[in-house]
């Protein structure tokens, strides 16, 4: 109760004057402000620089042929092009089924996850009852323990029940993840409780709160939490790895971690071309999606 | 509502709004507790029954009670890598913290082409593990790699080894942990600035705060729920790293960046101990569990202020 | 709460039962009623990896009332995604032994059948590391040992004499140390970062006991190494790692004028020359160099090390199958699949000379009589012994020998390190 409380009323440091807070809140010349901006965009584009340097190696070595990738010394520009690199993998590997096994895993295992998370992240932050809060520590205390230890358990009893070696298995094991749970309920408790009173006086059910309310109110959080979802299923490889034997069930990873490997040699030309298409899809969403990241809720009337 | 209600009927409607509230809560929860309960929940409880036995997959396991945990302490790759465990975590939890709060505040204005620089910071993070673990290595590489090559051109004739030096084997690592993890934080984290009204903001300006005293007064108060979910996923993430390191040095050179998770996948699978290995687990989930439970009661105390 | 505790420890007992039984039952259907019957067969990257293929269609050939399917696995994952199939009662009814370190993982959870009573041909190889107190729990098809691959133009073009079978280490390094010196811009060998390019001729030219914890003999063989490497002879550990450097591209591309490898790298050198991704040059092999005199020159059996790759059979295979399962384990292991294993450079288990003849008549397969000596006679000791205990030493090992070649720990410290934590955490 007391966290809404403080968003609603901080105290500012010191009360001041009027005349001092005046001449205190004269922005700086423009002529200052021009060279803060340089600056800023200097230290972001180097910044950018050194996020994106591995991609280009990574985009460069896409063009080169196999034993030409990883040499000494190191080499940024490849000798010849080799185009075919891509060709291979758009004709030769079966790329589309294993792009199509990825959006399905992926958009079933995101949506999953944001609704059962919200819907469950709703009755642990606004609706308190007995053995909430222990029950709220079971669900983090799960995400403590690595998934290589209790995979085997999990395996034998998603394979006794017939779904292993199907798309359910993952979609199961994702999509009911404490993460999202956890992420969600932070939110809401950013969002004072005035409006779900309001709401609740109105004689909204709780229900419909969550749905009218809450969700809409949330689109940052829940784009994040999409987006965050969607990209650990898009790039999952052990779990596809243990439950999707049948190759037409492989997802972007397995397929290509396959097609590039024999036991003793990788085509990493090869390889890094797969990698690079794989990740082209989610800069692109990500990209595009921005606005709902940081869209301001458009709620400043709220207070009051 | 009636004030003049007797105790005893206070009492029972009490208890009948708890029961509906606890009702009602459950129903939120369910679908979710559902598949949670049986997917994770339960074969976490297998686990932990299994760090009591010496079970290695096949067969039947024998009830071996505390044993493991005993062996536990007496070994010396467990120690190294709780140890290594701890290390890395220092060094990545608030270097992680202050880069992507940092990016997330750069990031928050309307800069031209900042959606740009915001993917370029999520980049890393939906770059392959392997693609990253490939790269790094040759940036790192003593003798050839880029980044000694500028350090020699600065005048340092002996730069580290990095990911082939024991002593410089885990900052590399911490350092290559953080450039990935960033752009996962600074997400969150600027998902949690558009909670911060922009009233606020605008009251402490007209009160002559400066913009480091806005940030203190106003910004970090109202971070504080992501604050505490940030700061807790990443412990928890942080003492669980396992496939970064597994791609990149495979715990080398000797044990340098052997850590916890990588001592369980070892025992477990490569050496088919799998009681010893869950009760590596246990360990390690105490040690985010405990960890966890303070970040808790500190988070209750200031929320409670 | 107490809904909680009540419902968890339902779905505990539940789990608990599920657990508790381990995996019954492979994997292939029944026999049908015609008496024809399908076997299942773990492999793996089948599409790069012809031979399971192809000896489950020579099978065929023989028996067509029995179809051999083979399963593709993940080559790197092989040996968990197996154990966790085993573990749910799905495993197949042939398990390939991708590594001899795992087959007491197998064998002592009870899911090897006893195949002591498969005949094996004369002669073949590997078949010992599959018996554990005498009893044999797999049969070997394919044994590769390891060898020297030599670049015969660069030798030439440095004036440096060719390995004629002859050499010790001491010969060895003088000629690479002279390799390096004379070519410009190639290194006189190239080592892979493995364990096993050293630990592995340690081992078997010493004749040493892997599990006994003491690891002195390996001392001589790190020295040498560093020194190569001191001397820039050989491209240095760290650089090899950091840079990922592939032994296929640093020989097939003349980076290296030697290199000690397996045999299964004489496909793949073929077919790169081929293919244009490794270079044309001529090239030989030769047996590896050896620890002193006593085992050098083509009179006498050069020692190197090697381990088997063959087929055990699901202990939870049905009767009827049975019989059929060890008729393959045989049939892979005669001469017959021999040779066409050889054919498609594949080294068998078992080398007679139509074996070899196949083998070495493939379309840019070294024709001299060195290479024919090398990949044929040899005692090839195992670098795996077969005890529950070889993968926590190996691990231990590696540590060492990265924490030496890395130059992070000298070797007298790394050597007794690892004897200590052999004593301590392997018991």
């Amino acid at each position: 109760m007391s966290e809404t409380m403080a968003v609603v009323t901080p105290e500012p440091k010191r009360p001041r004057l009027s005349v001092e807070a005046e001449r205190r809140s004269r922005p700086a010349g423009s002529g200052g402000r021009a060279v803060g901006r340089t600056i800023l965009y200097a230290v972001l584009i180097v910044a950018a620089a050194a996020m994106l340097t591995p991609f280009f190696w990574m985009v460069m070595s896409s063009l080169k042929d196999a034993n030409s990738v990883f040499s000494v010394p190191v080499r940024w520009i490849p000798e010849t092009f080799v185009w075919e690199n891509y060709v291979e993998i758009w004709t030769r590997s079966d790329i589309l089924t294993w792009i199509r096994n990825t959006l399905i895993l992926s958009v079933t295992v995101t949506a999953l996850q944001v609704l059962t998370g919200s819907f469950a992240a709703y009755g642990f932050s606004r609706i308190t009852f007995p053995g909430r809060n222990a029950l709220f520590l079971l669900y983090v205390a799960t995400i403590a323990v690595p998934w290589q230890s209790y995979m085997i358990p999990q395996f034998i009893l998603l394979s006794n029940a017939g779904v292993a070696n199907t798309l359910w298995s993952i979609i199961l094991l994702q999509a009911f993840g404490a993460f999202g749970v956890f992420l969600m309920k932070q939110f809401y408790e950013t969002v004072p409780e005035d409006l779900s009173e309001a709401a609740r006086l109105d004689g909204l059910s709780e229900y419909g709160i969550w749905w009218r309310i809450m969700l809409p109110l949330s689109v940052p959080a829940i784009a994040s939490l999409s987006l965050l979802t969607f990209v650990n299923t898009w790039n999952d490889y052990l779990g596809p790895l243990i439950y999707l034997r049948d190759p037409e069930l492989w997802t972007m990873q397995l397929g290509l971690k396959n097609f590039v490997s024999s036991l003793y040699d990788t085509d990493y030309g090869v390889l890094f071309a797969g990698l690079v298409i794989s990740v082209v899809p989610i800069a692109v969403i990500f990209l595009l999606g921005q606005r709902f990241f940081v869209e301001g809720i458009a709620t400043s009337g709220m207070k009051g | 509502m009636t004030t003049t209600a007797t105790p005893q009927r206070a009492r029972r409607r009490r208890s009948r709004l708890r029961m509906r509230n606890t009702l009602l809560g459950w129903s939120f929860i369910l679908p979710n507790f559902l598949g949670f309960a049986t997917l994770t929940l339960v074969p976490v409880i297998v686990l932990f029954y299994m760090s009591l036995t010496n079970w290695n997959i096949f067969g039947t396991s024998q009830f071996v009670g505390l044993d493991n945990f005993v062996r536990l302490v007496n070994d010396g790759s467990f120690r190294t890598s709780f140890v290594n465990t701890l290390y890395y975590s220092v060094l990545h939890i608030p270097l992680t913290i202050i880069v992507s709060l940092g990016l997330a505040l750069l990031l928050n204005n309307k800069l031209r082409g900042v959606a740009f620089f915001r993917t370029a910071a999520f980049f890393p993070y939906i770059t392959s593990i392997v693609a990253i673990a490939l790269v790094w290595n040759l940036l790192f590489s003593p003798e050839y790699g880029p980044i000694n090559e500028m350090l020699r051109f600065v005048g340092i004739s002996n730069p580290p080894g990095w990911l082939t030096s024991a002593n410089w084997s885990m900052p590399a690592v911490v350092i290559i942990s953080t450039w990935r993890d960033m752009g996962y934080y600074m997400v969150l984290f600027l998902a949690a600035l558009q909670t911060v009204p922009r009233e606020l903001h605008e009251a402490a300006r007209m009160d002559g705060a400066n913009v480091f005293e806005r940030f203190w007064n106003v910004t970090i108060p109202c971070l504080r729920p992501t604050m505490f979910f940030v700061t807790v996923m990443l412990t928890i993430n942080s003492f669980k790293i396992f496939d970064l390191i597994l791609v990149l040095t495979n715990g080398g050179p000797g044990q340098s960046t052997m850590v916890i998770s990588q001592f369980i996948y070892r025992k477990g699978f490569e050496e088919n101990n799998f009681g010893y290995a869950s009760a590596a687990s246990v360990v390690l989930f105490l040690l985010c569990i405990v960890v966890t439970i303070v970040q808790f009661l500190w988070n209750q105390r200031k929320s409670a202020r | 709460m107490k809904r909680i505790i009540t419902v968890t420890a339902g779905l505990t007992i539940g789990a608990l039962a599920l657990a508790g039984c381990s995996g019954g039952g492979s994997e292939g259907d029944g026999v049908a009623e015609d008496g024809s019957m399908t076997l299942t067969l773990s492999a793996w990257s089948v599409a790069t990896t012809p031979e399971f293929q192809l000896l489950a269609d020579a099978f065929h050939e023989k028996n067509p009332n029995i179809t051999v399917e083979v399963k593709d696995y993940d080559p790197a994952e092989y040996n968990t995604l197996l154990t966790t199939d085993l573990a749910a009662g799905k495993g197949p009814d042939i398990i390939t032994q991708k590594e001899v370190k795992f087959l007491t993982t197998f064998q002592e959870g009870g899911q090897l059948l006893d195949v002591s009573d498969v005949e094996l041909p004369e002669g073949i190889g590997g078949a010992d590391s599959y018996k554990v107190d005498g009893t044999a729990y797999a049969t070997p098809y394919r044994q590769d040992s390891w060898v020297l691959f030599y670049n015969k133009d660069l030798f030439e073009q440095a004036g440096v004499d060719a390995p004629d079978g002859s050499w010790t280490w001491e010969d060895y390094d003088a000629a690479a140390e002279e390799l390096a010196a004379n070519l410009d811009g190639a290194k006189g060998t190239y080592q892979h970062s493995w364990q096993s390019t050293l630990q592995g001729f340690a081992n078997a030219q010493n004749d040493a006991d892997l599990l006994a914890g003491e690891y002195d003999y390996m001392k001589p063989f790190y020295e040498r190494i560093l020194a190569l490497q001191g001397d820039g002879a050989q491209e240095s550990f760290n650089t090899v790692t950091a840079n990922q450097l592939t032994y296929q591209g640093e020989f097939g591309k003349q980076k290296a004028a030697m290199m000690p490898m397996g045999t299964w790298f004489v496909a793949t050198l073929i077919s790169q020359q081929a293919s244009g991704d490794a270079d044309d040059f001529e090239w030989g092999i030769a047996p590896i160099p050896q620890l002193d005199a006593s085992t050098t020159g083509t009179e006498n059996t050069p020692v190197t090390f090697g381990d088997p790759t063959g087929f055990g059979i699901n202990a939870n295979i049905s009767d009827d199958k049975a019989q059929a399962a060890k008729d393959f384990l045989a049939f892979a292991a005669s001469e017959e699949a021999a040779t066409a294993l050889a054919e498609i450079g594949i080294t068998p288990a078992l080398l007679t000379d139509p074996v070899i003849d196949a083998y070495f008549g493939a379309e840019g397969a070294p024709q001299d009589e060195l290479s024919t000596f090398a990949v044929q006679t040899h005692e090839t000791r195992p670098e795996n012994p077969a005890s529950n205990k070889t993968a926590a030493v190996q691990n231990i090992l590696n540590d060492m020998n990265s924490a030496i070649l890395s130059e992070s720990m000298s070797v007298d410290d790394a050597i007794a390190e690892a004897e200590g934590r052999v004593a301590t955490e392997v018991g």
